[in-house]
């Protein structure tokens, strides 16, 4: 098992050496763009997945706290001063703000069922995108503003390696997070939240801390995202971003921190290249109806995602490598607990 | 007084157009235990599908006829399609229902264009009565008495045929009737194409009342309906008229007294019933615990 790990830890290592390396390789711009939108998508969509994959409850309302961050960080570059140290506290503040409001949303709505919990989620979301749209004297409504990025940033190169550096730490980060104690119990959440209860466990606790601590990610997501464009409107709280974080988190495989990064990767990637085609093919430019449809036959067929099924490929694999003894739980329940 | 009336007569019309919307939402939830979140692709689609029809034949019979067979039509596909695959698992459900609302809002824009169409209400029904120093609008009242014809129509149906009796059996205890003999299978099907179709109707009827259709007007209707059946409580479909009417009128109210809050109210009335009486306001007892 030691073996494993290292050899995954490797594999890691050899990819972010490559990330590293590839910018000096090959500094397309439209490259390096795509990749840091891959990146920060990729921030957002393990957020979600700590929601979706981990504790098996469906928020519809992750625009929200990405639209929080996004705001925060770019109304306080324009009003304040657009230097780092304000970028930095933007952060936080940002982080501070979408975890209070998905403390107090979920203390509110994680009480109840999935569906009614995914309605109201969609229904605060709703809120929060009319609340940009109305508050104009600092939003500006649906036609955004624009402002400076900290000097630092204006340089994409150096963007580039922040949001590298960022996506490692709050992978490495969400990584403990679901292997501490905390994140098996989300995960006996996921499972069987009535048995986790009768096991003594306060399950609406553990649930609002995975709401809490996908909200304050997804903020910090939207952040980068706000510097990254230096610009923002109200799209950053639209529904399309929760969809995106929905979309990537299934294609690439829910309960596994690597798939939504993978499905950052797929999706971004997709829409780059199928807005490319769109110019000669106009069905192309509603390319939403593509995804729309895989992602209901991953959803129906796929369910474990892009990861997940190369997971179980391979587990079935080792298995008969190994021959298991047939007293070991099923592939696919020691799968889920990996 | 005018004012009064006529805010009542407004809040009252929406409220019926949601409660057309909702009443499907909440009919298939209490019986299927599915949340239909592709419900405002279905009225969305009945509100282009009927439009169509109207202008092509310039009846505006012929296209509400027209939006509730593509309604029911899609209703059929959805059910077969999309829930059948996914029944018993409420995430899963959550998550294609969505999917389906995605594909049918983009598909929309693929078939009709991606700009808003403006919409005419049929000269008989344009126009308003004066009677003293009120004006009433004369389409808004129509929107009302279907409402209430619907409701009536089918409270028959559900409390005094035999059809009506297998679905609220299905509603209370749906292994229970199975077992008594009944295809549930089959009257889920049906319920699910009327709910679909009832959907349709309801943005067929929203065209006019708003003037311009869009693809995303499904989706923000669909929030309003789904704020109804928490407010109404699932599966009850009186508590889903009196929800809406409720809505309606406190919509119509604070758009005018305090604008800034009559996006908000509705979310507000939804969080104050959610904290309070979570099942809803009249929700029906159901003897599982589940």
């Amino acid at each position: 098992m030691n073996n494993k790990i290292s050899l995954r830890a490797f594999a890691f290592f050899l990819l972010l050496v490559i990330f590293i390396i590839l910018p000096f390789v090959n500094d397309s711009r439209t490259l390096l763009i795509l990749l840091t939108q891959i990146f920060i998508f990729g921030i957002l969509a393990m957020s979600y997945d700590i929601l979706l994959g981990y504790t098996g409850i469906v928020s519809f309302g992750h625009a929200m706290f990405f639209g929080i961050g996004a705001y925060t960080t770019a109304v306080m570059l324009k009003q304040m001063d657009h230097t780092l140290l304000i970028f930095v506290l933007s952060i936080v503040i940002g982080m501070i703000l979408a975890g209070f409001i998905s403390f107090l949303v979920g203390l509110l709505t994680l009480r109840l069922k999935s569906h009614f919990f995914a309605m109201l989620t969609l229904a605060f979301s709703g809120l929060f995108l009319v609340l940009a749209e109305k508050w104009r004297s600092v939003t500006y409504g649906n036609d955004g503003f624009t402002f400076r990025a900290p000097d630092l940033f204006r340089d994409r190169m150096t963007f580039y390696f922040f949001v590298l550096a960022s996506l490692v730490v709050i992978f490495l980060a969400l990584y403990r997070f679901v292997n501490s104690p905390t994140g098996r119990i989300l995960i006996a959440v996921r499972e069987n939240e009535q048995r986790t209860k009768s096991l003594g466990f306060n399950t609406l606790h553990y649930k609002v801390i995975a709401s809490v601590v996908a909200g304050i990610v997804a903020s910090f997501a939207g952040s980068l995202y706000a510097v990254s464009l230096r610009f923002v409107n109200t799209s950053v709280m639209a529904m399309d971003i929760t969809l995106d974080a929905l979309l990537m988190t299934i294609i690439g495989g829910v309960g596994t921190l690597v798939g939504p990064l993978l499905g950052s990767a797929v999706i971004e990637y997709a829409q780059h290249a199928l807005s490319g085609l769109a110019r000669d093919y106009p069905i192309f430019e509603r390319w939403i109806i593509f995804f729309g449809i895989l992602y209901i036959l991953a959803v129906i067929f796929f369910p474990k995602g892009i990861i997940g099924s190369l997971r179980l490929l391979f587990g079935k694999w080792r298995g008969r490598l190994k021959q298991r003894k047939t007293t070991g739980p099923l592939p696919q329940e020691k799968e889920r607990f990996e | 007084m005018e004012l009064l009336v006529n805010l009542i007569i407004n809040g009252l019309a929406t409220g019926m157009l949601i409660f057309l919307l909702a009443a499907g939402l909440t009919l298939i939830f209490g019986l299927m235990d599915v949340l239909n979140f592709a419900h405002g692709g279905l009225f969305v689609w009945g509100a282009y599908a009927g439009i169509f029809t109207y202008m092509l034949t310039e009846s505006f019979i012929v296209g509400i006829i027209g939006a509730i067979v593509t309604g029911a039509l899609l209703g059929l596909l959805t059910e077969k399609f999309i829930i059948t695959p996914v029944y018993g698992n409420h995430i899963q459900q959550i998550l294609i229902t969505l999917g389906l609302m995605l594909v049918l809002q983009e598909l929309i824009k693929v078939v009709f264009g991606p700009n808003g169409v403006a919409v005419k209400t049929p000269s008989y029904l344009a126009g308003s009565w004066e009677i003293g120093d009120v004006i009433i609008i004369k389409y808004r009242l129509f929107i009302i008495v279907i409402g209430f014809v619907i409701f009536g129509i089918f409270q028959y149906m559900l409390k005094r045929t035999k059809i009506g009796l297998i679905v609220r059996a299905g509603v209370q205890d749906k292994e229970m009737a199975q077992a008594l003999g009944i295809h549930i299978k089959r009257v889920f099907l049906y319920v699910f194409m009327v709910g679909a179709a009832l959907a349709a109707l309801s943005g067929m009827l929203m065209a006019p009342y708003s003037g311009v259709i869009y693809a995303e007007m499904g989706m923000e209707y669909a929030i309003l309906g789904f704020i109804v059946v928490v407010i109404g409580g699932m599966g009850s479909f009186s508590g889903s008229l009196l929800a809406a009417i409720l809505v309606g009128l406190a919509g119509s109210f604070m758009a005018y007294y305090v604008p800034v809050l009559s996006l908000a109210v509705n979310m507000i009335l939804m969080a104050i019933v959610l904290i309070f009486r979570p099942q809803g306001l009249f929700a029906m007892r159901k003897e599982r615990t589940s």
